[in-house]
């Protein structure tokens, strides 16, 4: 029974994350990595109920309400601060990016496939649906020249992780993954602040940032 | 297990289609009118226009070839003959052969392949244009429709839709598999594309430079027409029917009584009306995409449906 929920809120992570990859607008992709950490979510409420394992429960209520919440919320208030392009600018075209995504599942899926008997003791397909969103949330930070989309693909990622250690592991110490949700808020207020300082003073973005200086 | 279904059921089925086919353009219609704080027409008002149309002469371009007058019942005959092969009051395989879902899909085909024939015969500006779009839009959407069949006949074993639906038993979403919500997303997102519907095409105006599939219709007229448009309603319930064979249980599949079939229609209606009020959200709350953006959207639906293939097989 939660081998089959867990393989059902698998292919939605998978379904968030290329909605994640082909949205056109930011506040789209914002939505979707949200949809994502709600899913991570109640993937951790299901195995704590399945497990019985409390620590679950507690990161369970975290992640609604720090990755779910807040880290959407504000991202959202810094684009509407920022009044920046509501477009998302891919580098190479979306079209581009979302093959390079299929590439990615079946690699990861074929992957995990050959390690047979250490799948076996995994739930569901929990590992290759998280190795999918780590490195296609990647894939998206590689693939983007705002700082803001390249921030919704590390959010991603970081589910991608989340996600397998929570499946493969069956709830890690508390203190672990406190530690990773302390740091996930710390990058996401650091990469605010400097975008909002580099854009104030010099108007620029990460893609103008491409020339070492001395 | 499985009871099959008479040739006289699967002939009935096909032609319940065909009449209920106007009914839910109709439907869209109206809840698309109320959307916008219309009144809207009736329900019925597809079939008020097919009757006059079909009361009405021919009038053909001088430059149309003899083949031209042909083509509205060759598009006719292919879509009602993709009627037959869908599932509707219940499931289990029809008990002579007829053919499966590849079938349905390669039906659709020729008939979308003749439609743009037809307008590329008659020679008009307008029917070149969209008939070269629309089949700049068909090699994206049908191989994705294929994935999306594929990747739900691997666990039936099976492509008859029948078939297909008996597997999926009476059992509600409960009984899904990961890759069913995926599949059912790809669908959802290909739906507009297939009944041409915004965000792909724009069934409501023959102006615009956008659109694709009234474009073609434009050099018809009469009864003509009243088949094209009575066919692109029948493909419309067609691919609703698929839909509805693909993911949500069928009605019941070893039913014999009459209570039981009038159950299955009902389930089938409740089914059909479910995925038309979906299209006619879908339709009043998107703008119709740019023709360049469109290969992307149905990138979208591409992947889900090779994700759904590799949940699948991997």
């Amino acid at each position: 029974m939660v081998h089959t929920i867990i393989d059902d809120l698998g292919a939605l992570l998978l379904f968030t994350m290329i909605l994640i990859v082909a949205a056109g607008q930011i506040y789209r992709a914002i939505y979707a990595v949200a949809a994502q950490s709600l899913l991570i979510a109640i993937a951790g409420g299901v195995l704590a109920r399945a497990t019985g394992n409390v620590d679950l429960w507690v990161i369970a209520g975290v992640t609604l309400v720090v990755k779910a919440t807040l880290l959407p919320w504000v991202l959202h208030w810094v684009v509407k601060r920022m009044n920046v392009r509501r477009e998302v600018e891919p580098v190479i075209p979306v079209a581009a990016t979302l093959a390079l995504a299929v590439v990615i599942v079946v690699v990861s899926f074929q992957l995990s496939a050959s390690l047979g008997p250490v799948r076996q003791a995994i739930t569901g397909n929990a590992l290759p649906v998280g190795i999918t969103l780590t490195l296609t949330g990647v894939l998206v930070m590689a693939t983007r020249k705002t700082a803001l989309t390249q921030m919704v693909g590390l959010f991603a990622s970081e589910n991608g992780i989340f996600f397998t250690a929570m499946a493969v592991t069956r709830g890690m110490p508390l203190i672990i993954e406190i530690g990773v949700i302390l740091d996930v808020i710390l990058a996401a207020l650091v990469m605010t602040i400097m975008v909002l300082r580099v854009r104030s003073t010099v108007d620029a973005d990460i893609a103008d940032l491409d020339r070492l200086k001395g | 297990m499985i009871g099959e279904r008479p040739l006289g059921l699967v002939l009935l089925e096909m032609i319940l289609l065909v009449l209920l086919g106007p009914l839910v353009t109709g439907i869209i219609q109206k809840i698309k009118a109320r959307l916008q704080c219309r009144q809207g027409a009736g329900v019925v008002q597809p079939y008020r226009d097919l009757t006059k149309l079909l009361r009405k002469g021919t009038v053909q371009a001088d430059t149309a070839s003899a083949f031209f007058r042909f083509i509205p019942v060759l598009v006719l005959a292919a879509t009602v003959a993709a009627g037959a092969l869908v599932p509707v009051i219940r499931a289990g395989p029809p008990a002579v052969p007829l053919g499966d879902a590849l079938l349905l899909l390669g039906l659709l085909a020729l008939a979308r392949f003749l439609t743009a024939i037809g307008a590329l015969d008659a020679g008009g500006a307008f029917g070149g244009m969209g008939a070269s779009r629309e089949m700049t839009i068909a090699p994206l959407v049908e191989p994705v429709l294929m994935m999306v069949v594929f990747s739900t006949a691997i666990a039936a074993g099976t492509t008859e839709l029948g078939a297909l639906a008996a597997h999926h038993g009476t059992s509600s979403i409960v009984a899904w598999r990961a890759a069913d919500f995926l599949g059912l997303a790809a669908m959802l997102l290909l739906l507009p594309a297939e009944t041409g519907r915004i965000p792909v095409d724009n069934p409501d105006t023959h102006l615009e430079l956008t659109m694709l599939h009234e474009g073609m219709l434009l050099e018809h007229s009469g009864p003509g027409l009243g088949c094209m448009v009575l066919a692109s309603h029948m493909r419309q319930i067609v691919t609703l029917g698929l839909v509805a064979a693909l993911f949500f249980p069928a009605g019941p599949a070893d039913a014999a009584g009459a209570a039981d079939l009038l159950l299955g229609a009902g389930v089938f209606a409740a089914k059909i009306l479910v995925l038309a009020t979906y299209l006619a959200l879908v339709e009043s709350s998107y703008a119709k995409l740019r023709l360049f953006r469109v290969p992307q959207y149905l990138g979208v639906g591409f992947v889900c449906a090779l994700t759904a293939l590799a949940l699948r097989i991997l």
